[in-house]
């Protein structure tokens, strides 16, 4: 079997979505809004990383939780990942 | 198959409103979110609650089950009555196929019957991607790990189901948390598809005892005796990768004091470096010795530990 290690960005759009289980237009314009990290300058070129897909999913949850704007989405996203960071340094101080 | 109760699991009466089973929903949603919660169980508590609410927020799935009634006597089997979802056609709103494919036996069965041909397969034509957790070992041995992989799995009633399969993956070494392995041809077989696309690994570590992986690099937190902080120190120090390694901890180190060891992270390439946090631990004063050695510190090392503290204002 072939394995192969993606290093960063490295999914299409058409990937992304597959793999996210994620429909095109709703990632689209999230990502035109700037909510969601895309690597290059248009459709076709954006490419996206593994980490991504975290943030991708827990967007969509809170979106369908709460009937949220996707901006605020993306604020709890962002304060997510702060806290993941933050978490990950006090393990190393614990 | 079990039946499920989600009025219960809702908290809300079979009577509640569209609105109150929403407001529950929500009120459940922030007290298992995985993310901040303090349940032990709030991952599996979270899903049934999605169950749940996927079924009682959606008018046609609701109406179907309120049809089955309440459920049989516990302990007893449950088995729908025959024609019960006549006249309903369930689609998917909200919750992707995957999440839904997680979903209890009952709902699969009750449920599962998504429109033939829709968006399911089409969204999950070519790539299939599932989690896989690693130790950080795996990084420096690339072993090979068997997982077992549950795919949802659309059958020719058009019933959504999930299929295990297991596989043998050579992990590559220098993998990190947060890379995916590309698996070809490993992904779900689409009805209408000659081949089946890749299989996308997510990959992430168990938290391990000592190590603390930041991309490539590594952090260990190494105790130290004072004297060894004060006068240096050679520590020998076992490798995650095997082995062992001398670090010279140097003299008059503090507490806190980062040492690097350069190209003794995880071994991508280039291979990330180990670094090393020093902790002074001191030592107790739990023998008539100790306590003499102690007392004679305070007499003649002239030491006031509160100096800058007091500076502080």
């Amino acid at each position: 079997m072939s394995d192969e290690i993606l290093e960063g960005a490295s999914l299409t759009l058409e990937q992304f979505c597959a793999v996210a289980a994620l429909e095109r237009a709703w990632l689209v314009e999230r990502i035109e809004a700037g909510l969601i990290p895309a690597e290059g300058t248009s459709a076709a070129s954006w490419r996206f990383s593994g980490a991504t897909l975290a943030r991708v999913r827990r967007m969509r949850e809170i979106e369908r939780a709460y009937d949220a704007a996707p901006e605020l989405a993306a604020l709890v996203a962002d304060m997510l990942e702060e806290m993941d960071r933050l978490r990950a340094r006090l393990r190393r101080f614990d | 198959m079990e039946f499920k109760d989600y009025y219960r699991t809702l908290g809300v009466g079979r009577e509640a409103s569209a609105d109150e089973v929403k407001r529950a929903y929500r009120k459940l949603a922030r007290k298992f979110h995985p993310d901040v919660s303090k349940e032990p169980d709030a991952a599996e508590r979270m899903k049934e609650v999605n169950e749940a609410y996927a079924v009682l927020s959606d008018p046609e799935k609701r109406a179907a089950y309120d049809r089955l009634g309440s459920g049989p006597p516990p302990g007893q089997d449950f088995r729908p009555p025959p024609g019960w979802d006549k006249g309903f056609e369930f689609t998917e709103r909200g919750f992707a196929p995957e999440e839904a494919a997680g979903f209890s036996d009952f709902f699969s069965e009750i449920f599962g019957r998504m429109g033939r041909g829709q968006g399911f397969t089409r969204a999950h034509a070519g790539e299939h991607h599932a989690r896989i957790l690693l130790d950080l070992e795996d990084s420096f041995t690339g072993p090979t790990r068997q997982i077992s992989l549950q795919t949802p799995k659309v059958d020719d009633k058009g019933h959504l189901t999930l299929e295990t399969r297991t596989l043998n993956v050579k992990i590559p070494r220098g993998i990190r948390a947060g890379q995916m392995i590309r698996l070809a041809g490993q992904g779900a077989a689409v009805r209408g598809e000659r081949n089946p696309g890749d299989l996308l690994l997510e990959v992430d570590f168990r938290p391990h005892p000592r190590l603390q992986p930041e991309g490539r690099d590594l952090h260990m937190t190494v105790p130290v005796a004072p004297w060894e902080a004060a006068l240096g120190a050679v520590l020998p120090i076992d490798l995650p990768g095997g082995g062992e390694l001398s670090v010279r901890i140097p003299a008059g180190a503090e507490p806190g004091r980062r040492l690097r060891v350069r190209g003794k992270g995880l071994p991508s390439n280039p291979p990330g470096d180990l670094y090393l946090d020093v902790r002074i631990v001191a030592p107790p004063a739990d023998t008539p010795l100790a306590k003499e050695l102690y007392e004679a510190l305070r007499a003649e090392a002239g030491f006031d530990p509160r100096k800058e503290w007091r500076e502080m204002r």
